[in-house]
């Protein structure tokens, strides 16, 4: 057994480690490294989600004709609803942008997509976090808004050349701005660690909002695009005496169900309405809203 | 005719233990089951150190931990730093735990894992602003509640890849 010199060896192993743990925590430096071995361990990711693709792929080659077919019907009839409603967001674009140059406030941003899939979900109760399989490779960096068909699901906080890490809404370190859609009443929805459940800070006890309320991320803060759907109030508790209601909030996206997710990029000054690119959120201070 | 005198399964088994390490359990099953996850990576890290010392690094341990920080998430070298010291206890004990029965290795594994989840946890609340979690202890005890099974797998292993 060559033992001699081996604790030379692990002190000099440990101080590396603290140097590293100290830079990264107060220091941006390590980004890059961290892309590097995260494109090396990648694949590990890709295996271990290996069971969960298959069975994937074994439900959709054996599943019936009878169920393909109407599947496909579903699907046929989604389509129609969605072009649908997607002609009346055409006029009401247009009709939206006009408005907005007579109120003097730039357009919003407008948002480019790519596609992802969840490849990996962090392990532990307590973490709320997924990988998908887009990272610097196909343009993603850190900080991109991610959503899935129903609404925000969460942030990259990390990428590497193939894969990058999200950081889902309902993580305990997580949130995100967000207004009342029928109140127009600001807040912040916080991530609680539970998988089905966010909770606004700081609303005034006698402030507005019941159960059913729709949230929408305002913006605000400039990290998430503002008008994507990030949850129903679920229950508000107002404790007599108390100077803030609890309210809690059921997020939109299928937080834990989600396998196509869209990375939104930001595009400067969109909808050609000129480079001027105002704050997202500033045309919207209505009258009697928010606080 | 034993090329690397079969180092590659000393790899792919820690590879292994990595892949367990973040495979998710599917949705249906029992949320107990996210609370007793075996800490594999140290598993299979204490018995290629117990069998063939010689072959295990520190500096081999400490790479195989940044690559389980950036899989896990974790702020870099925190692995690195409780493998490789890990595995420079594991070579200190080794002399009387090499002729210990499973059972006694596995309340070892046992002491030693609770350890380290200790300090992994203790490093998490200082840096990242972490909510507690009381998991370490059942970590510690399904690692050694698995140790004595999976013993006896990669002792195969072992003999059919003519580790030495």
């Amino acid at each position: 057994m060559r033992r001699s010199g081996a604790g030379y060896v692990l002190v000099a192993l440990l101080c590396v480690s603290l140097a590293l743990m100290i830079v990264e925590t107060n220091r941006p430096w390590l980004v890059g490294a961290r892309a590097i071995v995260a494109t090396v361990v990648a694949p590990i990711y890709i295996v271990a989600e290996a069971p969960y693709q298959f069975g994937g792929w074994a439900g959709e080659e054996l599943s019936s004709r009878r169920e393909l077919m109407d599947r496909n019907a579903e699907l046929e009839r989604r389509l129609l609803e969605l072009s649908h409603a997607s002609q009346q967001y055409l006029a009401l674009r247009q009709e939206n942008a006009r408005l907005r140059e007579l109120l003097g406030s730039g357009a919003r941003l407008s948002a480019d997509v790519v596609v992802a899939e969840i490849v990996g979900v962090l392990p532990g109760p307590t973490r709320h976090e997924v990988v998908i399989d887009k990272g610097k490779n196909s343009g993603v960096t850190v900080g991109l808004a991610v959503v899935d068909e129903q609404g925000l699901l969460g942030q990259i906080i990390e990428v590497g050349s193939l894969t990058s890490r999200v950081l889902l809404l309902t993580d305990s370190a997580h949130a995100v701005p967000v207004y009342v859609a029928r109140t127009n009443l600001r807040s912040v929805a916080a991530g609680t660690g539970l998988a089905d459940q966010l909770q606004l800070e700081h609303v005034a006890d006698s402030a507005d909002v019941r159960e059913g309320d729709v949230l929408i991320s305002s913006g605000l803060g400039g990290r998430f695009p503002s008008g994507y759907p990030v949850g129903v109030v679920s229950a508000v508790e107002r404790e007599v005496g108390a100077s803030f209601a609890a309210v809690y909030v059921r997020p939109s996206a299928a937080i834990a169900r989600s396998r196509h997710v869209l990375v939104l990029f930001r595009v400067e000054a969109s909808d050609g309405a000129g480079a001027a690119v105002t704050p997202p959120t500033a045309g919207r201070a209505t009258p009697g809203g928010g606080r | 005719m034993n090329p690397f005198q079969g180092g590659w399964a000393i790899l792919l088994t820690l590879l292994v233990g990595m892949v367990l390490a973040v495979l998710h359990l599917p949705e249906a099953s029992p949320p107990i089951l996210s609370w007793l996850r075996p800490n594999w990576v140290i598993m299979m890290l204490f018995f290629w150190t117990l069998a063939v010392p010689q072959r295990m690094g520190l500096v081999f341990a400490w790479l195989l931990g940044i690559g389980l920080d950036v899989l896990l998430g974790e702020p870099l070298g925190l692995n690195g730093a409780l493998l490789a010291g890990f595995t420079y206890v594991v070579w200190a004990l080794h002399a009387r735990l090499r002729v210990f029965p499973a059972v006694q290795q596995a309340v070892l594994l046992f002491g030693l894992v609770v350890i380290v989840e200790a300090l992994r946890l203790i490093v998490l609340l200082t840096l990242n602003d972490v909510p507690p979690s009381w998991r370490f202890p059942f970590i510690a005890l399904a690692s050694a509640a698995l140790w004595p099974p999976l013993r006896g797998i990669l002792e195969q292993v072992q003999r059919a890849c003519r580790v030495v």
